[in-house]
C-alpha cells in the first residue's frame, strides 16, 4: 500500500472514531464540510492525480510493441551476432525474455541451436547441377526455382508455398516452423516466410509474431475489452493490479476481471459465478413455488384464490395454505377461502421443515437478491455514465463553451467529473459483492463498512446528480450565465472529494 | 499447379511409379479408378514378427491438400494392435498434422511433412507393426494384453493372420 492510501486509511480511522463516539458534528462533517475542506487543500489533491499517474504499468500500442519487440531483437542480434531472423525466433522460443536467451546461449550454444533449429553451415551441399528434383513433388527445376532453409534441403517454390501456407493457416504454429525434411530440425524463418508466401499469409504470420509477443511474455497482456488493441506492460510484483487501458476499460491485471478493488481476485471470481450460478434459479424455485402435494410439479401461484388445481393430467385439487385435499375443506376448516388450519399450526409454532426451508432459501434469496440489485444499478449507472460522458466530449462540451463563453480547456471539469464518476460507479458496485460476502457475525465490521458504503454512495449520488441535472440549467441557457463559476467551484470540488476512500 | 490439381498430379505420378517398380513388402492400387484420392494397399505382415505371411487390406484417402495435409489410413482386414483403433483407423506420429502439435513438443521428424509418400507411409506402417508403440496406445485392450498376456496377445494375432490368409 503506498502513503497516499496511507492517508485516506487514516482519515478512515478519524470518521471511525466519529461514528462510534456519536458525535452529532459528524452530520455536517457528511455534508459541505467535506466539500469545503478538500477545495482548501488543493495541493493534496494535485497530488493525488499525479500519484496515479505514476504506474505501475505501461500502455502499449500497435507500433509501441513493434517497436519493443524490434528492440530486443536488435538486442539479441547485436550481442550473439546472429542475423536478426535468427535472434526472432531464438527470442520466441525463450518466450521473449532476452535475460534467458542469454543465459542459455552463453551457457551453451550448441545445445540451444539445436532446440532452436539454428544451424551454423547447411547439412546438405547442394549440387553444381544445372537441374534439382523437388523432394516433395518430384519435378526437376532449374537452381534458380529451388530454395531451401539453412540445411540446404532444396524444395522447389510451389511446394515451399503450399507447405508455409497450410502452417500459417494452421495458426501461431507456424512462428516455430521446420524444413520439410523428416531428418531435418533446421528452422523457417520470417526471411523465408516474406519470400515464399502471398501477400495475405505474410500478414497473418506477422500479426501472429506481434501478437507472440505479447501473448508468450510473462509481463505483458492484451486488454480484455472487445476490440480493443492495446497491450499491458505490467511491472510484476506491483501492489495493485488495477490497470487503466487507453480505451477506458479498467481490468485487474491478475484475473483479468473488470477492476475490483477494494474486492479481491477470489470473491469476485465467486460472486461472477453466482450470478450466473444455476443455483440462484433452485432457491427461486423453492422460494416461490410449491410442488403439488400428488404429482410434486412445482407449481406458482402469482394471484387469486387458495383453491389449486393442478394442471392436466394431474387436476389434484388442494389449498395452497396447509396443502391438504380441497376436498376436506368446508365448514368445518373455516370455509372454503380461509384455511384456518395453517393459521393454526403457525401460531402453535408447528413450522414443518419444508416450511422452514422454504422461509430460509426465501431470506437468503432476498439477501442475494439486495446486493445483487445494488451491484447490478450501479454497473448500468456506469454503462450510462460512459455514454454520458462520451456525448459530453463530442457535443455537449463544444456547445457549453459557444453558449458560456468559455475556452474549452477551461470546462476540462467536466469531464474529470464523469470520469470520477464512472469509477466511483465501478468501486462501488464491487463493494456490494464484498458486503455480501462480509461475515454476518462481525457487527461491528459490518457497521463500519455499511456507514463507507453509505457515505460514498450519498457523495456519489450528489455529484452525479450535479454533473447531470445541474449542468443541463448551463447547457440550456440562453447566453452566458453569472452563476456559471460557482457551478464550476461546485462541481470540481464534488469530484476531489469523491476519490473514494474504500480502502478495505 | 495449385491445390486439388498438385495433388491428384502428385498422385498419379506414385500411383505410376509404384505399377513400374512395385516396393517389397507391400503393394498398391486405387479403390476406384475415378478417384485418386483414394487407395486400396495390401500391407505383407513383415517375416520375423507376430503379423508374419499375413495379408492385411488398409484404406488410404488422401485430403485435397495433399501433401500439406496428411491422409488418413485405415485397415479394412481385421487387426489387432496397440497402435490401431478397435475400427481399423492406423495412429502414428507421422500421420498427425504439424497444427495438432502447436507447441512443437513433437520432434520435427515425427510429425506430419510433404516430404512423405504412399512409400513412406506404408514402410512406417510396417514398422510399426513389426514394433509396437505402447506408450501412446489406441487400442487400449490389445495394449495391455501386448504388455501382460503376451501369449494371448500371440494368439489372437495369428488367428487374424489366417483368417486373412483364407480371405486372400
Amino acid at each position: 500500500m503506498d502513503s497516499e492510501d496511507d492517508m485516506h486509511d487514516a482519515n478512515d480511522v478519524d470518521s471511525l472514531d466519529d461514528f462510534y463516539s456519536g458525535d452529532t458534528g459528524m452530520a455536517s462533517d457528511d455534508g459541505d464540510g467535506d466539500y469545503e475542506f478538500i477545495d482548501n487543500d488543493t495541493d493534496d489533491s494535485d497530488d493525488s492525480t499525479s500519484h496515479r499517474q505514476q504506474q505501475n504499468y505501461t500502455i502499449l500500442n500497435e507500433e509501441d510493441i513493434r517497436q519493443r519487440q524490434e528492440e530486443d531483437i536488435t538486442k539479441i542480434s547485436t550481442v550473439l551476432s546472429i542475423p536478426r531472423v535468427s535472434a526472432s525466433i531464438l527470442l520466441r522460443h525463450y518466450n521473449w525474455s532476452v535475460s534467458k536467451v542469454h543465459d542459455a546461449w552463453f551457457a551453451d550454444e550448441e545445445k540451444v541451436r539445436k532446440a532452436v533449429g539454428l544451424l551454423e553451415r547447411p547439412i546438405v551441399q547442394i549440387p553444381n547441377i544445372k537441374e534439382l528434383t523437388c523432394g516433395i513433388c518430384f519435378e526437376a527445376y532449374p537452381r534458380d526455382r529451388m530454395y531451401a532453409a539453412a540445411c540446404g534441403h532444396p524444395f522447389c517454390g510451389t511446394c515451399w508455398t503450399g507447405y508455409v501456407s497450410t502452417a500459417i493457416n494452421d495458426g501461431p504454429g507456424c512462428l516455430m516452423l521446420r524444413c520439410p525434411d523428416p531428418s531435418c530440425g533446421a528452422a523457417v524463418g520470417q526471411d523465408m516466410i516474406n519470400i515464399l508466401s502471398c501477400e495475405e499469409d505474410k500478414q497473418k504470420y506477422s500479426r501472429y509474431l506481434l501478437r507472440s509477443y505479447i501473448e508468450d511474455n510473462r509481463k505483458t497482456k492484451w486488454c480484455p475489452a472487445p476490440g480493443c488493441d492495446f497491450a499491458v506492460d505490467f511491472v510484476v510484483g506491483s501492489a495493485s493490479y488495477d490497470v487503466s487501458c487507453n480505451c477506458t476499460h479498467s481490468f485487474c491485471w491478475n484475473c483479468t476481471e473488470e477492476a475490483h478493488r477494494p474486492v479481491d481476485c477470489s470473491t469476485v471470481a465467486k460472486w461472477i459465478l453466482k450470478n450466473s450460478a444455476e443455483s440462484e434459479n433452485m432457491n427461486w424455485i423453492l422460494a416461490n413455488s410449491k410442488p403439488c402435494p400428488k404429482c410434486k410439479r412445482p407449481i406458482e401461484k402469482n394471484q387469486g384464490c387458495m383453491h389449486i388445481t393442478c394442471t392436466p393430467p394431474c387436476k389434484f385439487e388442494f389449498c395452497w395454505l396447509c396443502l391438504g385435499a380441497w376436498s376436506d375443506h368446508g365448514e368445518r376448516t373455516g370455509g372454503f377461502y380461509a384455511c384456518n388450519r395453517y393459521e393454526t399450526a403457525k401460531q402453535e409454532g408447528a413450522y414443518d421443515e419444508t416450511e422452514k426451508r422454504r422461509e430460509m432459501a426465501k431470506n437468503s434469496l432476498e439477501r442475494y437478491t439486495h446486493y445483487y440489485e445494488r451491484w447490478a444499478t450501479n454497473q448500468s449507472s456506469r454503462q450510462k455514465a460512459v455514454t454520458d460522458l462520451q456525448q459530453m466530449q463530442n457535443v455537449h462540451i463544444e456547445k457549453l463553451s459557444d453558449k458560456q463563453c468559455q475556452p474549452e480547456s477551461q470546462l476540462k471539469f467536466i469531464t474529470e467529473a464523469w470520469l470520477q464518476i464512472i469509477e466511483c460507479r465501478r468501486v462501488l458496485k464491487w463493494t456490494y459483492a464484498y458486503g455480501y460476502y462480509l461475515p454476518e457475525h462481525e457487527h461491528a465490521k459490518r457497521q463500519f463498512f455499511e456507514y463507507l458504503q453509505g457515505r460514498a454512495e450519498s457523495g456519489l449520488e450528489r455529484l452525479h446528480q450535479c454533473a447531470e441535472k445541474e449542468l443541463q440549467v448551463y447547457l440550456n441557457a440562453e447566453g452566458p450565465s453569472k452563476d456559471f463559476n460557482d457551478f464550476r467551484t461546485k462541481l470540481a470540488g464534488l469530484t476531489r472529494g469523491r476519490c473514494l476512500v474504500l480502502h478495505l | 499447379m495449385a491445390g486439388a490439381t498438385q495433388a491428384s498430379l502428385l498422385l498419379q505420378k506414385q500411383l505410376k511409379d509404384l505399377t513400374r517398380s512395385p516396393v517389397d513388402g507391400f503393394s498398391a492400387g486405387l479403390v476406384d479408378d475415378s478417384n485418386i484420392f483414394e487407395w486400396s494397399v495390401t500391407i505383407i505382415g513383415p517375416p520375423d514378427t507376430l503379423y508374419d505371411g499375413g495379408y492385411f487390406n488398409a484404406v488410404m484417402t488422401f485430403p485435397a491438400n495433399y501433401p500439406n495435409s496428411p491422409p488418413s489410413v485405415k485397415f479394412i482386414s481385421e487387426m489387432w494392435h496397440p497402435n490401431v483403433y478397435p475400427d481399423g483407423r492406423v495412429c502414428i506420429s507421422i500421420l498427425h498434422a504439424p497444427g495438432e502439435d502447436p507447441n512443437g513438443y513433437e520432434l520435427a521428424s515425427e510429425r506430419w511433412t510433404p516430404v512423405h509418400t504412399v512409400e513412406s507411409i506404408v514402410l512406417s506402417i510396417i514398422s510399426m507393426l513389426s514394433s509396437p508403440n505402447d506408450e501412446s496406445p489406441a487400442n487400449i485392450e490389445a495394449a495391455k494384453e501386448w504388455r501382460e498376456r503376451r501369449d494371448e496377445f500371440k494368439k489372437k494375432v495369428s488367428r487374424i493372420v489366417r483368417r486373412s490368409q483364407e480371405i486372400f
